[in-house]
């Protein structure tokens, strides 16, 4: 699975309209484009924290995502605070952290998660996203891949056009930042298409980040 | 392909742990056998495991134990208890993802509970984990190079493995052995709760004998300082 055409977009709460309201905006607008609905999907995202007693203090972030449910990703801020390392392993990872109780503890209230319809139109896959931390509904993420192409360079601009077609003027018309640096990426490497999934993981780890500083709905 | 309505992650694993169904239980029983025997047990094993004809796979590992612990004296006891995870590579095979082991203090129960107990999670995971596990506040005890052969039989795994210390160069040339004599070990990874795989392994461990016992081995007694 390869996510380097990947693009996850924070669409606004229009005033007035409520979460569901907008999911079913874009899910007309989607069809209208030609996306035929194909299940659903949810990415979510708890955060645990180093207890005291280990000096520094660290994070490690879990991440699941339906789309690869064999695998759990875990970020691990360091102590340093510079650096981040991903992890991709088993689900059994889960019943690991559990056993690490002593030293690393989630933060209470901070559970966060995406979840939606999912569609495809064509090569592109397109998620619409209701983030909730907690009971609280706090926003909608969209997620785009396209599936034909791992040159992110070559096919923002598609990708772009793709977004405008459905979502306005919210997209931005410079590649985000991960698309200049993804240079790396194209480094042949055998683990080319771990870092693909991470690097879509980490997009939502960094809106996930964001949602958790803003209170009410971005 | 999505699900039609996907569970969250947390929920397939809280679901899977209630219904039992995740095997992380480690049944055990160890011994060893002297080079010189080793080959007799070899084709003993082979005539009773599995795939007979194919003969057992080989392995060639790595394996990394680190331990977490308080880095102040301020923590709990439980805090000041290290936490034991150990990760191994396969040298022979640089493509196939790492491991990442957790495993609990061994159970040895009374004289009637036949093989010794422990909590085990084996988790495959990318090459990073050792940076990870550094970066988590891990320190590494110590590391060691196991080759041998795995045979299986049903369920049940047997292993028969020299450990070689790990030389400063790092290289597979380094390699010294520890002792002169295999480390044989049978395992069965089950859920927990299904105790009468015990008796399985404990009728199996009796056909091996007497090339080699496998007994219950206690570590703590083996830890003790002789007197």
């Amino acid at each position: 699975m390869l996510f380097f055409n990947f693009s996850l977009q924070l669409f606004a709460v229009p005033e007035g309209k409520s979460g569901p309201q907008v999911i079913e905006m874009l899910t007309k607008r989607a069809i209208a484009l030609g996306a035929v609905l194909s299940g659903s999907f949810i990415v979510d995202c708890e955060t645990y924290s180093s207890t005291a007693s280990l000096g520094a203090p660290r994070s490690v972030h879990l991440l699941h995502n339906s789309e690869t449910p064999a695998s759990v990703f875990a970020l691990l801020e360091a102590a340093s605070g510079n650096k981040t390392v991903a992890l991709v392993a088993d689900n059994l990872f889960d019943l690991l952290m559990l056993k690490l109780s002593n030293f690393y503890t989630a933060k209470k209230q901070t559970k966060i998660e995406s979840r939606g319809p999912r569609f495809e139109a064509g090569d592109f896959l397109v998620k619409l996203g209701s983030v909730t931390m907690g009971p609280a509904f706090k926003g909608i993420l969209v997620e785009v891949e396209y599936q034909a192409c791992s040159l992110p360079a070559a096919c923002w601009d598609l990708i772009r056009e793709f977004m405008q077609g459905f979502l306005g003027g919210c997209v931005p018309s410079t590649p985000p930042p991960y698309i200049q640096v993804c240079s790396f990426f194209l480094l042949p490497s055998r683990f080319g298409d771990m870092l693909g999934t991470i690097d879509g993981i980490n997009q939502y780890l960094e809106q996930f980040n964001a949602f958790r500083k803003t209170t009410g709905i971005r | 392909m999505a699900n039609q309505n996907p569970f969250s992650a947390i929920e397939l694993f809280t679901s899977a742990l209630r219904s039992n169904i995740i095997p992380n239980q480690e049944y055990l029983l160890q011994g060893s056998v002297i080079d010189s025997s080793a080959e007799v047990l070899h084709n003993r094993l082979r005539g009773l495991c599995d795939a007979a004809e194919t003969g057992p796979e080989t392995f060639h590992d790595h394996e990394m134990c680190f331990s977490l612990k308080a880095s102040n004296p301020g923590g709990t006891p439980q805090q000041q208890q290290p936490f034991l995870l150990r990760v191994r590579r396969a040298l022979d095979h640089p493509e196939y993802p790492w491991q990442l082991r957790y495993l609990g203090q061994p159970e040895l129960g009374d004289k009637n509970q036949p093989t010794v107990l422990r909590s085990c999670i084996d988790i495959a995971c990318t090459p990073n984990v050792v940076e990870f596990l550094s970066e988590l506040g891990c320190r590494i005890e110590f590391e060691y190079v196991l080759k041998g052969y795995l045979f299986r039989k049903g369920r049940m795994k047997v292993t028969m493995s020299k450990i070689f210390r790990m030389g400063q160069a790092k290289s597979p040339d380094s390699l010294e052995s520890v002792t002169g004599s295999y480390l044989v070990e049978l395992s069965l990874l089950a859920p927990s709760g299904q105790d009468a795989v015990a008796d399985e392994i404990k009728v199996f461990a009796e056909q091996l004998r007497p090339l080699v016992h496998l007994e219950k081995i206690d570590y703590r007694r083996l830890q003790q300082p002789f007197t």
